[in-house]
Protein backbone atom coordinates (compact mmCIF):
# COMPACT_ATOMS: atom_id res chain seq x y z
CA UNK A 1 0.00 0.00 0.00
CA UNK A 2 1.49 3.49 -0.43
CA UNK A 3 2.48 5.70 2.12
CA UNK A 4 -0.60 7.90 1.55
CA UNK A 5 -2.69 5.52 3.47
CA UNK A 6 -4.68 6.90 6.43
CA UNK A 7 -4.97 4.69 9.35
CA UNK A 8 -7.10 4.29 12.44
CA UNK A 9 -7.39 2.50 15.59
CA UNK A 10 -10.50 0.83 17.85
CA UNK A 11 -10.40 -1.31 20.80
CA UNK A 12 -12.51 -4.42 20.13
CA UNK A 13 -14.93 -4.49 22.65
CA UNK A 14 -17.22 -7.40 21.59
CA UNK A 15 -17.73 -10.42 24.08
CA UNK A 16 -16.24 -12.78 21.89
CA UNK A 17 -14.28 -10.91 19.70
CA UNK A 18 -13.89 -10.34 15.76
CA UNK A 19 -16.14 -13.88 15.65
CA UNK A 20 -18.62 -14.87 12.85
CA UNK A 21 -21.34 -12.36 12.90
CA UNK A 22 -18.60 -9.24 13.60
CA UNK A 23 -16.36 -10.68 10.88
CA UNK A 24 -19.72 -10.21 8.73
CA UNK A 25 -21.02 -7.32 9.11
CA UNK A 26 -17.07 -5.81 9.16
CA UNK A 27 -16.50 -7.01 5.61
CA UNK A 28 -20.13 -6.10 4.19
CA UNK A 29 -19.41 -2.65 5.17
CA UNK A 30 -15.65 -2.43 4.10
CA UNK A 31 -16.65 -3.65 0.74
CA UNK A 32 -19.37 -0.40 0.36
CA UNK A 33 -16.11 1.48 0.16
CA UNK A 34 -13.97 1.56 -3.01
CA UNK A 35 -11.02 2.49 -0.93
CA UNK A 36 -8.51 -0.34 -0.43
CA UNK A 37 -8.67 -1.28 3.06
CA UNK A 38 -6.51 -2.96 6.01
CA UNK A 39 -7.12 -4.09 9.37
CA UNK A 40 -4.80 -5.39 12.12
CA UNK A 41 -4.85 -6.71 15.37
CA UNK A 42 -1.61 -4.55 16.06
CA UNK A 43 0.42 -1.76 14.90
CA UNK A 44 2.97 -3.78 13.15
CA UNK A 45 0.50 -6.28 11.09
CA UNK A 46 -0.23 -9.06 10.33
CA UNK A 47 -2.52 -6.68 7.78
CA UNK A 48 -5.18 -8.49 6.10
CA UNK A 49 -7.38 -7.21 3.35
CA UNK A 50 -10.84 -6.15 5.41
CA UNK A 51 -13.34 -6.67 2.37
CA UNK A 52 -12.27 -10.76 2.62
CA UNK A 53 -14.99 -12.65 4.97
CA UNK A 54 -12.41 -15.93 4.84
CA UNK A 55 -9.34 -13.91 6.29
CA UNK A 56 -11.20 -11.42 8.83
CA UNK A 57 -12.79 -14.38 9.98
CA UNK A 58 -9.75 -16.28 10.12
CA UNK A 59 -7.95 -13.36 12.29
CA UNK A 60 -9.96 -14.38 15.19
CA UNK A 61 -8.80 -11.48 16.95
CA UNK A 62 -9.99 -11.42 20.56
CA UNK A 63 -12.06 -9.22 23.01
CA UNK A 64 -9.35 -6.11 24.30
CA UNK A 65 -7.58 -6.13 20.46
CA UNK A 66 -6.92 -2.65 19.34
CA UNK A 67 -8.31 -3.02 15.79
CA UNK A 68 -6.34 -0.94 13.10
CA UNK A 69 -7.40 -0.05 10.24
CA UNK A 70 -5.50 1.57 7.35
CA UNK A 71 -7.18 2.90 3.87
CA UNK A 72 -6.17 4.03 0.28
CA UNK A 73 -8.66 5.70 -1.75
CA UNK A 74 -11.00 8.27 -2.91
CA UNK A 75 -13.28 7.65 0.28
CA UNK A 76 -10.64 6.38 2.77
CA UNK A 77 -11.84 8.72 5.49
CA UNK A 78 -15.54 7.62 4.89
CA UNK A 79 -14.24 4.42 4.82
CA UNK A 80 -12.53 4.82 8.37
CA UNK A 81 -14.99 6.55 9.95
CA UNK A 82 -17.58 4.11 8.78
CA UNK A 83 -16.00 0.88 10.57
CA UNK A 84 -14.85 2.52 13.39
CA UNK A 85 -18.15 3.72 14.23
CA UNK A 86 -19.23 -0.24 13.55
CA UNK A 87 -16.72 -1.28 16.00
CA UNK A 88 -17.65 0.90 18.54
CA UNK A 89 -21.03 0.83 18.46
CA UNK A 90 -20.19 -3.19 19.23
CA UNK A 91 -21.32 -4.34 15.45
CA UNK A 92 -25.05 -3.15 15.66
CA UNK A 93 -26.81 -2.67 12.96
CA UNK A 94 -27.72 0.91 11.66
CA UNK A 95 -24.62 1.80 12.34
CA UNK A 96 -22.93 4.78 10.75
CA UNK A 97 -22.62 3.81 6.96
CA UNK A 98 -23.95 -0.08 6.76
CA UNK A 99 -26.75 0.91 5.47
CA UNK A 100 -25.90 0.61 1.23
CA UNK B 1 -50.89 -46.05 -27.54
CA UNK B 2 -49.15 -48.28 -29.54
CA UNK B 3 -46.13 -50.51 -28.60
CA UNK B 4 -43.12 -50.39 -30.65
CA UNK B 5 -41.63 -53.10 -29.11
CA UNK B 6 -43.34 -56.11 -26.55
CA UNK B 7 -40.09 -56.89 -25.58
CA UNK B 8 -39.42 -53.54 -23.87
CA UNK B 9 -42.57 -53.43 -21.79
CA UNK B 10 -41.54 -57.31 -20.45
CA UNK B 11 -37.75 -56.37 -20.00
CA UNK B 12 -38.49 -52.70 -17.46
CA UNK B 13 -41.29 -55.00 -15.77
CA UNK B 14 -38.81 -57.38 -14.90
CA UNK B 15 -36.05 -55.07 -13.68
CA UNK B 16 -38.54 -52.98 -11.88
CA UNK B 17 -40.52 -56.03 -10.09
CA UNK B 18 -36.83 -57.49 -9.48
CA UNK B 19 -35.60 -54.41 -7.69
CA UNK B 20 -38.56 -53.96 -5.68
CA UNK B 21 -38.13 -58.00 -4.68
CA UNK B 22 -35.32 -57.31 -3.16
CA UNK B 23 -35.58 -54.16 -1.28
CA UNK B 24 -35.61 -55.45 2.12
CA UNK B 25 -31.99 -56.95 0.87
CA UNK B 26 -30.65 -53.82 -0.56
CA UNK B 27 -31.71 -52.37 2.43
CA UNK B 28 -30.03 -54.32 4.65
CA UNK B 29 -26.80 -54.52 2.96
CA UNK B 30 -26.85 -50.70 2.64
CA UNK B 31 -27.58 -50.53 6.59
CA UNK B 32 -24.41 -52.30 7.34
CA UNK B 33 -22.26 -50.15 5.31
CA UNK B 34 -24.07 -47.68 4.02
CA UNK B 35 -27.19 -44.88 5.57
CA UNK B 36 -29.54 -48.10 4.98
CA UNK B 37 -31.98 -45.99 2.40
CA UNK B 38 -30.80 -48.14 -0.70
CA UNK B 39 -33.84 -50.74 -0.96
CA UNK B 40 -36.46 -48.12 -0.41
CA UNK B 41 -34.83 -45.25 -2.61
CA UNK B 42 -34.48 -47.39 -5.68
CA UNK B 43 -38.45 -49.15 -4.65
CA UNK B 44 -39.72 -45.28 -5.35
CA UNK B 45 -37.38 -45.09 -8.35
CA UNK B 46 -38.78 -48.24 -9.84
CA UNK B 47 -42.41 -47.38 -8.82
CA UNK B 48 -41.96 -44.26 -10.73
CA UNK B 49 -40.63 -45.84 -13.93
CA UNK B 50 -43.77 -48.34 -13.49
CA UNK B 51 -45.82 -45.79 -13.21
CA UNK B 52 -45.14 -44.33 -16.56
CA UNK B 53 -44.47 -47.87 -18.46
CA UNK B 54 -47.26 -47.15 -20.78
CA UNK B 55 -45.51 -43.52 -22.06
CA UNK B 56 -42.22 -45.74 -22.20
CA UNK B 57 -42.87 -47.90 -23.80
CA UNK B 58 -44.57 -46.44 -26.71
CA UNK B 59 -41.35 -44.94 -27.45
CA UNK B 60 -38.31 -46.21 -29.24
CA UNK B 61 -35.79 -48.06 -27.29
CA UNK B 62 -33.21 -45.57 -27.13
CA UNK B 63 -35.93 -42.94 -26.18
CA UNK B 64 -37.48 -45.17 -23.46
CA UNK B 65 -34.06 -45.95 -21.70
CA UNK B 66 -33.30 -42.02 -21.22
CA UNK B 67 -37.27 -41.34 -20.14
CA UNK B 68 -36.42 -44.11 -17.71
CA UNK B 69 -33.15 -42.72 -16.86
CA UNK B 70 -34.85 -39.40 -15.98
CA UNK B 71 -37.33 -40.98 -13.51
CA UNK B 72 -34.98 -42.82 -11.96
CA UNK B 73 -32.39 -39.15 -11.47
CA UNK B 74 -36.02 -37.14 -9.83
CA UNK B 75 -37.55 -40.14 -7.53
CA UNK B 76 -34.38 -42.26 -6.64
CA UNK B 77 -32.89 -39.54 -4.57
CA UNK B 78 -29.53 -40.08 -2.98
CA UNK B 79 -26.15 -40.91 -4.82
CA UNK B 80 -27.88 -43.75 -6.46
CA UNK B 81 -30.66 -41.85 -8.49
CA UNK B 82 -27.95 -39.45 -10.45
CA UNK B 83 -25.93 -42.45 -10.93
CA UNK B 84 -28.43 -45.29 -12.12
CA UNK B 85 -30.14 -42.15 -14.25
CA UNK B 86 -27.20 -41.42 -15.46
CA UNK B 87 -26.38 -45.14 -16.56
CA UNK B 88 -29.83 -45.54 -18.57
CA UNK B 89 -30.00 -42.31 -20.00
CA UNK B 90 -26.51 -42.85 -21.33
CA UNK B 91 -27.89 -46.43 -22.74
CA UNK B 92 -30.41 -44.29 -24.29
CA UNK B 93 -28.30 -41.31 -25.82
CA UNK B 94 -25.59 -44.38 -26.88
CA UNK B 95 -27.55 -47.47 -28.48
CA UNK B 96 -29.49 -48.44 -31.77
CA UNK B 97 -32.96 -49.01 -32.12
CA UNK B 98 -33.46 -51.70 -32.08
CA UNK B 99 -30.40 -52.83 -30.22
CA UNK B 100 -27.93 -55.07 -31.57
CA UNK B 101 -25.20 -56.91 -29.72
CA UNK B 102 -22.35 -54.76 -30.60
CA UNK B 103 -24.33 -51.84 -30.16
CA UNK B 104 -25.30 -52.59 -26.99
CA UNK B 105 -21.83 -53.46 -26.08
CA UNK B 106 -20.66 -49.81 -27.13
CA UNK B 107 -23.30 -48.20 -25.40
CA UNK B 108 -22.91 -50.26 -22.20
CA UNK B 109 -19.14 -48.73 -21.99
CA UNK B 110 -20.78 -45.54 -22.94
CA UNK B 111 -22.33 -45.32 -20.04
CA UNK B 112 -20.31 -46.79 -17.30
CA UNK B 113 -17.71 -44.27 -18.46
CA UNK B 114 -20.33 -42.00 -17.88
CA UNK B 115 -20.98 -43.77 -14.26
CA UNK B 116 -17.51 -43.15 -13.66
CA UNK B 117 -17.71 -39.62 -14.53
CA UNK B 118 -20.62 -38.83 -12.46
CA UNK B 119 -19.22 -40.32 -9.50
CA UNK B 120 -16.01 -39.61 -10.02
CA UNK B 121 -15.22 -43.35 -9.11
CA UNK B 122 -13.55 -46.46 -10.81
CA UNK B 123 -13.46 -49.99 -10.54
CA UNK B 124 -12.01 -51.61 -7.60
CA UNK B 125 -13.94 -49.33 -5.25
CA UNK B 126 -16.30 -51.52 -3.77
CA UNK B 127 -19.44 -49.84 -5.85
CA UNK B 128 -21.97 -50.66 -8.47
CA UNK B 129 -18.86 -50.41 -11.12
CA UNK B 130 -17.30 -53.58 -10.00
CA UNK B 131 -19.92 -55.35 -11.19
CA UNK B 132 -20.75 -53.27 -14.05
CA UNK B 133 -17.31 -52.82 -15.27
CA UNK B 134 -17.07 -56.60 -16.21
CA UNK B 135 -20.40 -57.31 -17.10
CA UNK B 136 -19.38 -54.35 -20.16
CA UNK B 137 -15.92 -56.69 -21.06
CA UNK B 138 -17.94 -59.56 -20.76
CA UNK B 139 -20.63 -58.55 -23.41
CA UNK B 140 -17.49 -56.71 -25.60
CA UNK B 141 -16.03 -60.67 -25.65
CA UNK B 142 -19.18 -61.85 -26.63
CA UNK B 143 -20.27 -63.85 -23.66
CA UNK B 144 -24.01 -65.57 -23.43
CA UNK B 145 -26.49 -64.02 -21.89
CA UNK B 146 -26.46 -66.87 -18.80
CA UNK B 147 -22.93 -66.30 -19.00
CA UNK B 148 -22.89 -62.64 -18.49
CA UNK B 149 -25.26 -63.14 -15.54
CA UNK B 150 -22.44 -65.42 -14.21
CA UNK B 151 -19.94 -63.28 -14.51
CA UNK B 152 -22.12 -60.10 -12.59
CA UNK B 153 -22.86 -63.06 -9.64
CA UNK B 154 -19.04 -63.82 -8.86
CA UNK B 155 -18.09 -59.83 -9.31
CA UNK B 156 -21.07 -58.68 -6.71
CA UNK B 157 -19.82 -61.28 -4.43
CA UNK B 158 -16.57 -60.32 -4.75
CA UNK B 159 -17.35 -56.48 -3.57
CA UNK B 160 -17.54 -58.51 -0.57
CA UNK B 161 -13.75 -58.34 0.87
CA UNK B 162 -12.99 -54.99 -0.76
CA UNK B 163 -12.19 -51.97 0.79
CA UNK B 164 -14.62 -49.19 0.02
CA UNK B 165 -12.48 -46.32 -0.77
CA UNK B 166 -15.90 -44.12 -2.47
CA UNK B 167 -19.09 -43.06 -0.96
CA UNK B 168 -20.90 -43.35 2.32
CA UNK B 169 -19.42 -46.66 2.66
CA UNK B 170 -16.00 -45.62 2.46
CA UNK B 171 -16.08 -43.66 5.86
CA UNK B 172 -15.64 -47.28 7.69
CA UNK B 173 -12.79 -47.95 6.17
CA UNK B 174 -11.52 -51.67 6.81
CA UNK B 175 -15.07 -52.08 8.49
CA UNK B 176 -16.41 -52.19 5.16
CA UNK B 177 -14.51 -55.18 4.64
CA UNK B 178 -17.11 -58.47 4.87
CA UNK B 179 -20.10 -56.65 3.52
CA UNK B 180 -21.27 -57.05 0.01
CA UNK B 181 -22.17 -53.40 -1.91
CA UNK B 182 -25.54 -52.55 -1.96
CA UNK B 183 -25.05 -50.56 -5.50
CA UNK B 184 -23.34 -53.81 -6.65
CA UNK B 185 -25.84 -56.25 -5.67
CA UNK B 186 -28.51 -53.70 -7.15
CA UNK B 187 -26.66 -53.88 -10.24
CA UNK B 188 -26.46 -57.65 -10.48
CA UNK B 189 -30.11 -57.90 -10.33
CA UNK B 190 -30.57 -55.57 -13.00
CA UNK B 191 -28.10 -57.66 -14.92
CA UNK B 192 -29.78 -60.61 -13.77
CA UNK B 193 -32.66 -59.80 -14.93
CA UNK B 194 -31.81 -58.66 -18.34
CA UNK B 195 -29.98 -61.80 -19.25
CA UNK B 196 -32.94 -63.69 -18.22
CA UNK B 197 -35.30 -61.53 -20.31
CA UNK B 198 -32.95 -61.92 -23.40
CA UNK B 199 -32.41 -65.22 -23.11
CA UNK B 200 -30.23 -66.96 -25.87
CA UNK B 201 -31.53 -63.94 -27.93
CA UNK B 202 -28.37 -61.94 -29.54
CA UNK C 1 -27.58 -5.13 -10.58
CA UNK C 2 -28.89 -8.54 -9.26
CA UNK C 3 -26.36 -10.27 -6.57
CA UNK C 4 -25.55 -13.66 -7.00
CA UNK C 5 -28.03 -16.16 -5.77
CA UNK C 6 -27.15 -19.30 -3.10
CA UNK C 7 -28.61 -22.97 -2.57
CA UNK C 8 -28.14 -24.59 -0.09
CA UNK C 9 -28.44 -28.26 -0.50
CA UNK C 10 -27.91 -30.92 2.30
CA UNK C 11 -29.23 -34.35 3.05
CA UNK C 12 -31.13 -33.17 6.30
CA UNK C 13 -33.91 -30.57 5.89
CA UNK C 14 -33.05 -29.08 9.67
CA UNK C 15 -29.19 -28.61 8.34
CA UNK C 16 -30.61 -26.82 5.46
CA UNK C 17 -33.35 -24.68 6.40
CA UNK C 18 -30.84 -23.83 9.89
CA UNK C 19 -27.67 -22.79 7.37
CA UNK C 20 -30.64 -20.79 5.44
CA UNK C 21 -31.49 -18.75 8.95
CA UNK C 22 -27.88 -18.42 9.69
CA UNK C 23 -27.11 -16.88 6.33
CA UNK C 24 -30.47 -14.32 6.66
CA UNK C 25 -29.92 -13.18 10.11
CA UNK C 26 -25.80 -12.63 9.64
CA UNK C 27 -25.73 -11.15 6.16
CA UNK C 28 -29.47 -9.84 5.65
CA UNK C 29 -31.95 -10.05 2.99
CA UNK C 30 -29.61 -8.58 -0.33
CA UNK C 31 -29.05 -12.12 -1.43
CA UNK C 32 -31.56 -14.47 -3.09
CA UNK C 33 -31.03 -17.43 -0.95
CA UNK C 34 -33.31 -20.77 -1.41
CA UNK C 35 -32.55 -24.39 0.33
CA UNK C 36 -33.77 -27.82 0.20
CA UNK C 37 -32.96 -30.97 1.64
CA UNK C 38 -34.41 -34.50 2.78
CA UNK C 39 -35.65 -36.85 0.65
CA UNK C 40 -39.45 -37.00 -0.88
CA UNK C 41 -40.88 -39.65 1.63
CA UNK C 42 -39.39 -37.29 4.74
CA UNK C 43 -36.26 -38.95 5.02
CA UNK C 44 -32.51 -38.10 4.87
CA UNK C 45 -31.45 -37.96 1.75
CA UNK C 46 -31.56 -34.76 -1.57
CA UNK C 47 -33.16 -35.32 -4.66
CA UNK C 48 -32.55 -33.70 -8.22
CA UNK C 49 -36.24 -32.26 -8.06
CA UNK C 50 -36.00 -30.51 -4.93
CA UNK C 51 -32.12 -29.11 -5.91
CA UNK C 52 -33.72 -27.68 -9.66
CA UNK C 53 -36.88 -26.26 -7.51
CA UNK C 54 -34.00 -24.63 -5.18
CA UNK C 55 -32.08 -22.77 -8.40
CA UNK C 56 -35.12 -21.83 -9.40
CA UNK C 57 -35.98 -19.85 -6.10
CA UNK C 58 -33.06 -18.71 -5.91
CA UNK C 59 -32.50 -17.53 -9.36
CA UNK C 60 -30.32 -14.35 -10.54
CA UNK C 61 -29.20 -13.43 -14.09
CA UNK C 62 -26.07 -13.12 -11.83
CA UNK C 63 -25.31 -17.05 -11.65
CA UNK C 64 -26.40 -19.61 -8.07
CA UNK C 65 -23.74 -20.63 -6.36
CA UNK C 66 -24.57 -23.96 -4.12
CA UNK C 67 -23.44 -25.07 -1.17
CA UNK C 68 -23.61 -28.51 -0.59
CA UNK C 69 -23.04 -31.13 2.12
CA UNK C 70 -22.14 -34.96 1.53
CA UNK C 71 -21.42 -36.92 -1.10
CA UNK C 72 -24.57 -37.53 -2.72
CA UNK C 73 -25.96 -34.01 -2.64
CA UNK C 74 -22.67 -33.40 -4.21
CA UNK C 75 -23.54 -36.23 -7.01
CA UNK C 76 -27.15 -34.61 -7.35
CA UNK C 77 -26.25 -31.01 -7.11
CA UNK C 78 -23.72 -32.00 -10.22
CA UNK C 79 -26.42 -33.86 -12.09
CA UNK C 80 -28.95 -30.68 -11.46
CA UNK C 81 -26.26 -28.26 -12.91
CA UNK C 82 -26.18 -30.33 -15.95
CA UNK C 83 -29.84 -30.63 -16.51
CA UNK C 84 -31.13 -27.18 -16.50
CA UNK C 85 -31.04 -25.22 -19.58
CA UNK C 86 -27.97 -23.91 -21.51
CA UNK C 87 -29.09 -20.22 -20.66
CA UNK C 88 -28.76 -21.36 -17.01
CA UNK C 89 -26.00 -24.37 -16.59
CA UNK C 90 -23.37 -21.65 -16.85
CA UNK C 91 -24.28 -19.87 -14.34
CA UNK C 92 -24.41 -22.28 -11.53
CA UNK C 93 -21.85 -23.61 -9.53
CA UNK C 94 -20.88 -26.08 -6.89
CA UNK C 95 -18.62 -24.54 -4.24
CA UNK C 96 -16.29 -26.91 -3.03
CA UNK C 97 -16.62 -25.56 0.41
CA UNK C 98 -17.80 -26.61 3.96
CA UNK C 99 -21.85 -25.81 3.85
CA UNK C 100 -22.35 -23.65 6.82
CA UNK C 101 -19.40 -21.43 6.78
CA UNK C 102 -19.42 -21.86 2.93
CA UNK C 103 -23.21 -20.21 2.81
CA UNK C 104 -21.89 -17.26 5.22
CA UNK C 105 -19.24 -16.36 3.25
CA UNK C 106 -20.71 -16.97 -0.20
CA UNK C 107 -23.39 -14.64 0.56
CA UNK C 108 -21.45 -12.43 2.40
CA UNK C 109 -18.93 -12.07 -0.61
CA UNK C 110 -22.45 -12.00 -2.98
CA UNK C 111 -24.01 -9.24 -0.78
CA UNK C 112 -21.29 -7.17 -1.98
CA UNK C 113 -21.70 -7.48 -5.99
CA UNK C 114 -18.99 -9.99 -6.36
CA UNK C 115 -19.58 -11.75 -9.69
CA UNK C 116 -20.18 -15.93 -9.53
CA UNK C 117 -16.66 -16.82 -9.70
CA UNK C 118 -15.45 -14.34 -7.22
CA UNK C 119 -18.69 -15.49 -4.84
CA UNK C 120 -17.49 -19.58 -5.57
CA UNK C 121 -13.75 -18.14 -4.68
CA UNK C 122 -14.30 -16.86 -1.35
CA UNK C 123 -16.21 -19.94 -0.44
CA UNK C 124 -13.73 -22.23 -1.70
CA UNK C 125 -10.64 -19.95 0.22
CA UNK C 126 -12.31 -22.03 3.21
CA UNK C 127 -10.84 -25.05 2.25
CA UNK C 128 -7.19 -23.33 1.90
CA UNK C 129 -7.38 -22.46 5.87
Amino acid sequence: MSDVALTAEVLLEHEVGLHARPSVKLTKLAKTFRSRIDVSPGPDGPWIDAKSIVKVMGARAPKGTVLHFRAAGEDARAALDALVALVRNDFETGAAGEAE
Amino acid sequence: MSETDPRLRKMFEAVAQAIIAHADELTELDSAIGDGDHGHNMTRGMQAVLGELDALVAKPWNEALKAAGMQLVMKVGGASGPLYGTLFMTLGKSLDTPPTRDGLAAALHAAIEAVMARGKASAGQKTMLDVLVPVSEAVSAGRSSAEVAEVARKACAATKEMLATKGRASFLGERSVGHIDPGARSSQIMIETIAEQLGDAK
Amino acid sequence: MSNVGIVIVSHSPLVAEGTADMVRQMVGDEVPLAWCGGDPDGGLGTSVEAILAAIDRAWSEAGVAMLVDLGGAETNSEMAVEMLPDARSGKVVVCNAPIVEGAVVAATEASGGASLQEVRRTAEELSAL
